[in-house]
């Protein structure tokens, strides 16, 4: 069977070369999407600071719902600082250094912050710290006393330091101090960072045992270095020695994991993207397999049909096909998996350069996306090289050889009916959007896209015959030639007609709902955060990790301020029930204090901001409805750093959108964020020029403070990567579509040489055949067009009633007329080029040996 | 071999194809076949003649087993086929009965020789090399064997097709219109060789045409108008079915 399936094979490359090219770019991106799940999951981080560590405990910092996956906990968790002396004490174990990680920054001469590491708001260390540094080349000596410090050597190089030097240095937020660099430490392949003598370094922090505040006593971590060999012995000992407590002994490749919790949560983004994108990845490309397929076994109906003839049984047929179609995707799988792989290098680098992922998360590089791919493809095409000769196999042998010559002679009743139930189930599923204004539920509305266009791509032949006909029947006798053939070729064969058809359509579907769902999306969010921000001025302190104490205060002071507050962003799990099932949501949470109300208005519809005191919290109304939360409620709450907490419900508002599901009370979340320093802070002034230079002023006097304005930059420059990112899925995935349609176009127009030549033959004109094909064009172009438009239209229309309280979404305006254009041309350009090729053969000789 | 000792042979086998009442009706109700009996022994050639639309070729559809009929009983070589499924009738199909058919019907991406062993490659069976041999050197292709169909001319890829129905030794060939695309000196020497398949190979012919000359070549003629067989001529000549079919035109 292979031996026959390789000769038929080889007669068909054009045809072929449709199913080459849908497998090739569909393995890319499933390899693509299942480098990243695996990335995802099993990534590993650098050990950084820590590779000089043989053994690290740290705590827990991820969530792990029933039956999901770990949710990443950014907030650094703290383990106990009377656990150091108590591992220490371990046999095996030469050194042992409780690790803390503050806000830290260097000043210039000028006052201006000098970026010591990457994360500013954890580069301040204790000196023992460096003991746990690998390969790490100390000049000077340690510091000891409050006033002296190490200091990374690039960043001394940069700021002109060299030891002995008095550099000024802000620390946890206090007000920047003078102090003696003692030593230059030179890491490589550590973040670098400013290293105080230890008890310096816990007394500004807030650390010290015995010290006030809500993180006293504690360490981030427990580096452990063990005696040569005894790695392995330590480690076992340490995880006897803190069973039970929840805390984790990482060795080896592992402790990267230690580092920083914030790299944890993107490698939960990455895992987020991936099931994200494998959805629509998956549906499109089986969609466009499937399709191309099609096209080559409808092109093979007569040799199948005289395979039947001459007494191949339907399983056969079945097999034969399938066989064929497997050896082709065999050929395509092997390049497409290694371009799978590059074009996941490529998107890393994307969202490295986006700021979405750390640029240290490097990716894993294995096996499983190969063969997840391998299976997935070779399941998809049998199937649906199958499901394409199951209607030629399973006819008659006498029938087989009659009809083959055309069409099957009704599109089957099952066919049609699916599809029209698919696209009824579409329009059911772009109701959500009404029913949750989420984000996730505004996804709902692509995927209710593209399942209708698969339902188009059904029942397509019915509808195409149909409206065929009452064209046909409309027409006047005198219309031209061309024209008239035209239509009754597209009425004959509706089912290849629809095969091209649909495959456009889907890609204008796909186009508007995916790109326009963004937009839509984006002009909702921003519209709740522009009404709701009253604040014009926004004040950070990117490079101090935080905004210095007494900063409020003094902006409270400027004239011209009629209020300031803190504000700052975490990450909480909200546990809840859903239809009677535990479920758990990880969500990006806001952290006010009660004055926030003179800076921000969520829409508060119940309760008021101002009773943010102790362990409360606001919830959107939608969070409200779905979750049992309304006033007076409490909810139970996974904080950034795990620590589960109970908090009271005080108010309920409308801009969920924009501010997200919940609001943490400042005094709930105090402790349990990694700096503890107030992110940022928001200023609403009288609105006068005067108050924004007075605060200008103030930001200038003061250094590493920044002013922004809250207003949103028109460009969209400041929409939130995951924009991007999406919009770059459109492209590629756009790109793929139109690889294949173009091809499939091609392929379906090359079949045509012999119909082309009997017409030549009865005496119809290389002219008059161009222009009958590009009438044809015509009719796919504006059939996809118009069937697209109205399948999106229903999503789209709920989407912006859902959002926006208008039945039409928000998009650019260019988007529409470029869509159609695409389509035009594509469909022009692969069905010309392919006719005037086919016009050069002789008529006899294409018939002979079409 | 003694034509007392054949008749023994053939006594003791089932006859090629025995019908009792088959008829068929199309949907529709356009009755195609009403109620036809007939039976072909082992080793004879008929023909099936017949105005267009008489139910010839409905009749060989069924008899061969690539149509059911809507009632009544075909056996091919003793075996029942009406009531098999679609698939069972096929393997029956191509254990038991050959085809050539007008159109050659050849697969234009194989060579002669994948076409000729393909109803063979596709029952899993291993060809007889000799008797292929044997075939395509009586036929005159063994130089043509590694060609394609669309670098033959007609009579050859006729030639070829009748190869192919005869390389799994089937019990009975059906020819449907073999001669209808063939110019003259074809088409006589694609009749010689069913002639010839018959009388020295000992091989079973049905042969479907309305070609008064083509169907003298066999031994008997069957003459079918409505359905139905209206006349059976032993060792017909061609202006004897001419007539006939003249005369069923007029009717």
């Amino acid at each position: 069977m292979l031996h026959l399936a390789l000769r038929m094979a080889a007669h068909r490359i054009t045809a072929l070369l449709a199913v080459a090219c849908a497998v090739l770019g569909g393995a890319a991106l499933i390899t693509t999407t299942g480098v990243l799940a695996e990335s995802g999951l099993r990534s590993q981080l650098p050990p950084g600071r820590l590779a000089g560590a043989d053994v690290v405990v740290a705590a827990e910092q991820e969530f792990h719902p029933s039956g999901d996956l770990p949710i990443a906990l950014p907030e650094r968790a703290t383990v106990p600082a009377r656990l150091v002396d108590r591992l220490a004490a371990l046999p095996g174990v030469t050194a042992a250094v409780g690790d803390i990680g503050f806000p830290a920054a260097l000043l210039d001469g000028h006052g201006r912050p000098v970026p010591v590491a990457q994360d500013p708001a954890t580069a301040g260390h204790g000196w023992s710290s460096t003991r746990l540094l690998s390969g790490a080349r100390v000049e000077g000596r340690a510091p000891s006393g409050a006033k002296t410090v190490a200091v990374d050597a690039a960043a001394a190089d940069a700021a002109g330091l060299a030891v002995g030097d008095r550099v000024r240095v802000v620390a946890d937020g206090r007000p920047a101090a003078a102090y003696r660099v003692s030593a230059l430490v030179d890491a490589p392949g550590a973040d670098g960072g400013v290293w105080f003598a230890d008890g310096t370094a816990a007394a500004l922090a807030g650390r010290s045992t015995g010290g006030e505040g809500p993180r006293a006593g504690t360490v981030d971590l427990v580096g452990l270095r063990a005696a040569d060999g005894a790695g392995e012995r330590v480690a076992d000992a340490v995880r006897a020695e803190v069973a039970g407590t929840g805390l984790r002994v990482t060795t080896g490749a592992d402790r990267g994991e230690a580092v920083a919790p914030g790299v944890g949560s993107a490698r939960s983004l990455l895992i987020l993207l991936a099931g994200s994108l494998g959805g629509i990845v998956l549906l499109i490309t089986g969609f466009v397999v499937a399709g191309a397929l099609g096209v080559t076994i409808a092109g093979q109906r007569r040799d199948l049909a005289l395979m039947r003839a001459v007494g191949a049984t339907p399983r056969q047929i079945r097999r034969l096909a399938a066989a064929q179609s497997t050896v082709v995707a065999a050929l395509a799988l092997v390049p497409g998996v290694a371009v799978g792989y590059l074009l996941a290098g490529r998107f890393r680098e994307l969202l490295a350069d986006r700021d979405v992922l750390p640029s240290e998360l490097p990716l894993t590089v294995g096996p499983l996306p190969a063969l997840a791919t391998l299976l997935l493809v070779a399941a998809a095409v049998q199937l649906s090289a199958r499901c394409a000769a199951w209607r030629t196999s399973r006819m008659p042998a006498t029938e087989a050889v009659a009809e083959s010559r055309s069409e099957p002679r009704t599109p089957s009743r099952a066919r049609t009916t699916a599809g029209l139930l698919l696209i009824l189930g579409a329009c059911a599923l772009s109701v959500v959007p009404l029913l949750s204004r989420t984000v996730l539920g505004a996804s709902v509305t692509s995927v209710a896209g593209i399942v209708a266009a698969i339902g188009l791509a059904m029942s397509g032949p019915a509808l195409v015959r149909s409206a065929g006909e009452a064209v046909v029947r409309r027409l006047r006798p005198g219309a031209a030639a061309p024209t008239w053939l035209a239509l009754s070729n597209v009425r004959a064969y509706a089912l290849r007609l629809s095969g091209v058809v649909s495959p456009l359509a889907m890609g204008v579907v796909f186009v508007l709902t995916y790109t326009l769902t963004q937009t839509t999306v984006l002009a909702a969010t921003s519209d709740d955060t522009r009404t709701g921000t009253l604040a014009q001025y926004e004040l950070t302190a990117p490079a101090l990790g935080g905004l210095p104490d007494g900063t409020l205060s003094a902006v409270r002071d400027v004239p011209g301020v009629r209020a300031a507050a803190p504000a700052g962003t975490t990450t909480v799990v909200w546990e809840y029930d859903e239809l009677g099932e535990p479920a758990a949501e990880s969500a990006s949470a806001m952290i006010l204090a009660p004055d926030a109300r003179g800076v921000v208005d969520l829409g508060v519809t119940d309760g008021g901001l101002d009773r943010l005191t102790g362990a409360t919290v606001a919830v959107s109304a939608e969070a409200a409805r779905t979750r049992d939360a309304g006033l007076g409620k409490r909810v139970r709450l996974v904080l950034g750093d795990g620590a589960r907490v109970d908090a009271r419900v005080v108010a309920v508002y409308d801009r969920g959108l924009g501010f997200g599901p919940v609001v943490l009370s400042r005094e709930l979340a105090a402790g349990h964020t990694t700096t503890g320093l107030d992110q940022r802070a928001l200023v609403r002034t009288d609105g006068t020029r005067e108050a924004g230079r007075a605060l200008a002023a103030l930001a200038a006097d003061r250094p590493g403070l920044a002013v922004a304005s809250t207003a949103q930059d028109a460009t969209g420059a400041d929409a939130p990567p995951e924009v991007w990112v999406n919009l770059a899925v459109v492209v590629v995935l756009l790109g793929y579509l139109l690889l294949s349609i173009a091809n499939k176009l091609v392929a379906a127009t090359a079949q045509r040489r012999a119909e082309i030549a009997a017409l030549r033959l009865v005496g119809t004109t290389p002219r008059q055949v161009r222009a009958m094909m590009r009438r044809e064009a015509a009719v796919i172009a504006a059939a996809a067009l118009v069937s697209g438009l109205l399948l999106s239209a229903v999503p789209l229309a709920l989407l912006g009633q859902g959002f926006l309280g208008h039945p039409w979404p928000a998009g650019p305006s260019w988007l529409l007329p470029a869509v159609a254009a695409t389509v035009a041309l594509t469909s022009y350009l692969t069905i010309e080029l392919p006719t005037r090729h086919a016009l050069r053969t002789p008529p006899a000789d294409a018939l002979r040996t079409g | 071999m003694s034509t007392a000792a054949l008749t023994a042979v053939t006594a003791r086998r089932a006859p090629a194809i025995a019908l009792d009442r088959v008829a068929r009706t199309y949907p529709g109700g356009v009755r195609a076949l009403d109620e036809v009996s007939l039976t072909v022994e082992h080793g004879t050639f008929l023909a099936v003649m017949g105005p267009s639309g008489s139910g010839k070729s409905t009749l060989m559809h069924c008899a061969a087993g690539l149509d059911s009929p809507t009632s009544g009983s075909v056996r091919i070589d003793g075996q029942e086929i009406s009531g098999l499924n679609e698939t069972r009738r096929t393997e029956l199909r191509r254990e038991r009965v050959g085809f050539v058919f007008q159109a050659y019907n050849l697969i234009p991406s194989l060579s002669v020789e994948d076409n000729v062993t393909l109803p063979l490659r596709l029952a899993g069976r291993r060809p007889d090399r000799d008797w292929l041999r044997t075939l395509t050197e009586r036929v005159g292709l063994a130089d043509r064997l590694s060609h394609r169909p669309a670098e033959l001319s007609g009579g050859q890829q006729q030639r070829a097709a009748v190869v192919r129905a005869l390389a799994a030794k089937p019990a009975v060939v059906f020819a449907d219109e073999p001669t209808g695309a063939l110019d003259l000196r074809s088409a006589h020497q694609v009749l010689d060789l069913l002639r010839a398949l018959v009388d020295d190979l000992g091989q079973t012919v049905v042969m479907v045409t309305h070609d008064p000359a083509a169907a003298a070549r066999a031994h008997r003629a069957l003459v079918m108008a409505d359905g139905r067989v209206v006349e059976a001529l032993e060792r017909p000549t061609a202006p004897q079915l001419a007539q006939r079919l003249v005369a069923l035109g007029e009717r």
